[in-house]
């Protein structure tokens, strides 16, 4: 067990945006959760990286629980994670190579390692020409897959994707899907927020559906037909 | 490790890079304040070397009657000389008083044998007085205790002076203490508010960072080492420029920079205002990370 969500519940001024969830993510699992805006998909991947604490319930991340974690520990936390969100959160006053190296660079890799890794990377995700470029100069399907590649270049044992599509036309939505489905296949963890959980093929994905805050029940669920 | 430090060194800079017009004005304004400070220490440096010799030479002097035999003096002396807060005891005979006359006044010699050979300047006794005894209450307490002893005519000390230098070095010290401490309060205030304003300009950085893993002390370094440097930075110029001053008026002005131990306090409180800022900024400014 990756991640754990014991009877977790997440209250802003006595609004639950999460109310006793209980969840389990195994290792390499591709795990797609949808539900509309305001459900509380944020909320549970903040949960997990650690941004934010339960109200009650604990999250056990990797072996880090909520409840116990320190201060100090949350930089190793959140290194076995890759996070990437809607609107990119690409530093705009650095280059693609620079956004990219960053989690190897305020881990303390060697300038060289650094170099070897995310050069590699940006070729793997056929950016290699724009590595001097600025945030703004690239298309968002472009910016995501650098996104991406931050998220992945210091190899996270979790990927969390927060409707990373949610600004991109569809062609490129299919584009940077395929991408979280070639990580997958590369045996890390990918936990997908989307509206839309059509774009994941049928029988490679874990459906989970919010509503309100409640997860609604993800046995017996089966969001992908039901859509 | 070493390549952390580094990074986070280089993140340092390129804090500073990216507003290095307003990070000039900032450390011109704290060179300019902390001048008006500087020189205000090398003024009561100066005055406070002065006073210091002069209270060096707070001693009290003891004339003795005629009548006082030599051995009578120095058993006086002997007494005299283990009384609390006495450092020294020197018995002047009458004959030596008038050698150290002639030898400072010799215009003045003559007058001596004017008044006639039955005459003689009073033979004396020369105490001096530890430190911490020079104030002046002590000094007039030792004197009245000493002026009542047998054999003693007069008591002459800095009377008239005393008081006033013993309040003046007091004040000038407590002058100095509160002109650093108003110092040192407003920069860290102007600190503390470039800090937040370089924390907010800062952070989506500074989110994106501790979101990736960068340990808490990377993401406060840069900070941190804004306000150390603007303090040290600050404080240098301002002494390099009242340096300058001081040199350019020494001839006309005769005076002493200031010593190497004043000079490294104020690189210190210089230093201890700026950590101290970029606390109270970061404090107020470095925003938890969300969504
Ligand atoms: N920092 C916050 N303060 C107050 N309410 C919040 C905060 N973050 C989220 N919420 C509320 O929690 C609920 C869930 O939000 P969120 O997790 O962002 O949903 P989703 O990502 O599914 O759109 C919403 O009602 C939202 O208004
Ligand atoms: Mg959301």
């Amino acid at each position: 067990m990756l991640i754990s969500f014991q009877n977790v519940s997440r209250f802003y001024d006595k609004w639950p945006a999460l109310e006793n969830i209980e969840l389990t993510v195994e290792s390499g699992e591709f795990l797609v959760l949808s539900g509309p805006s305001g459900a509380g998909k944020t909320t549970l991947f903040r949960l997990i990286w650690m941004g934010d604490f339960p109200t009650s319930g604990v999250v056990e991340v990797s072996g880090y629980r909520s409840d116990r974690i320190r201060k100090g520990d949350l930089s190793n936390l959140r290194r076995k994670l890759g996070i990437v969100f809607q609107d990119f959160r690409l530093l705009s006053e650095r280059t693609v190579f620079d956004n990219v190296a960053l989690p190897l660079q305020v881990a303390g890799s060697s300038p060289r390692a650094v170099r070897k890794r995310v050069f590699s990377l940006l070729a793997e995700i056929e950016l290699s020409h724009r590595r001097s470029s600025y945030p703004h100069e690239l298309s968002g399907g472009e910016q995501q897959r650098v996104a991406i590649a931050r998220a992945m270049v210091a190899h996270p044992v979790i990927l969390l994707a927060d409707e990373p599509t949610g600004n991109l036309d569809p062609d490129v939505s299919k584009q940077v899907i395929e991408l979280l489905l070639e990580i997958n296949r590369t045996g890390t963890t990918v936990i997908l927020a989307t509206h839309d959980p059509r774009q994941i093929p049928a029988g490679t994905a874990r459906y989970l559906y919010l509503d309100k805050g409640h997860l609604a029940n993800p046995v017996s669920w089966d969001g992908y037909n039901q859509l | 490790m070493i390549h952390l430090l580094k990074t986070s060194f280089h993140e340092g800079l390129l804090n500073i890079r990216e507003k290095l017009g307003s990070f000039l004005v900032t450390l011109l304004m704290v060179s300019l304040s902390f001048m008006v400070f500087d020189i205000f220490l090398v003024v009561s440096w100066n005055v406070g070397t002065v006073l210091s010799n002069e209270q060096e030479n707070v001693g009290i002097e003891l004339f003795l009657n005629e009548d006082v035999t030599e051995v009578e003096a120095v058993n006086l002396a002997d007494l005299i000389s283990v009384m609390e807060g006495v450092r020294s005891v020197y018995y002047v005979s009458s004959l030596e008083a008038e050698a150290v006359f002639r030898a400072d006044l010799p215009e003045q010699a003559d007058l001596l044998i004017l008044l006639g050979p039955q005459f003689h300047l009073p033979s004396s006794i020369q105490i001096s007085l530890r430190p911490d005894y020079r104030a002046s209450e002590k000094v007039s307490g030792l004197a009245r205790t000493v002026s009542g002893m047998d054999g003693v005519k007069d008591v002459v000390y800095g009377q008239e002076y005393l008081p006033g230098l013993t309040r003046t070095v007091d004040m000038m010290g407590k002058l100095v203490i509160l002109a650093g401490l108003v110092l040192a309060i407003s920069l860290s205030l102007v600190v503390a508010n470039t800090v937040r304003l370089a924390v907010v300009k800062r952070a989506p950085t500074v989110e994106i960072m501790s979101i990736v893993g960068a340990p808490g002390w990377f993401v406060r370094m840069p900070f941190l080492g804004e306000g150390l440097i603007t303090g040290i930075a600050g404080s240098a110029g301002s002494l390099l420029l009242t340096g300058v001053i001081s040199s350019i008026l020494s001839s006309s002005i005769p005076h002493d920079f200031l010593p190497g131990k004043w000079i490294l306090l104020v690189l210190l409180l210089g230093a201890a205002s700026g950590a101290a800022g970029s606390w109270m900024g970061m404090r107020s400014g470095i925003p938890k990370p969300r969504s």
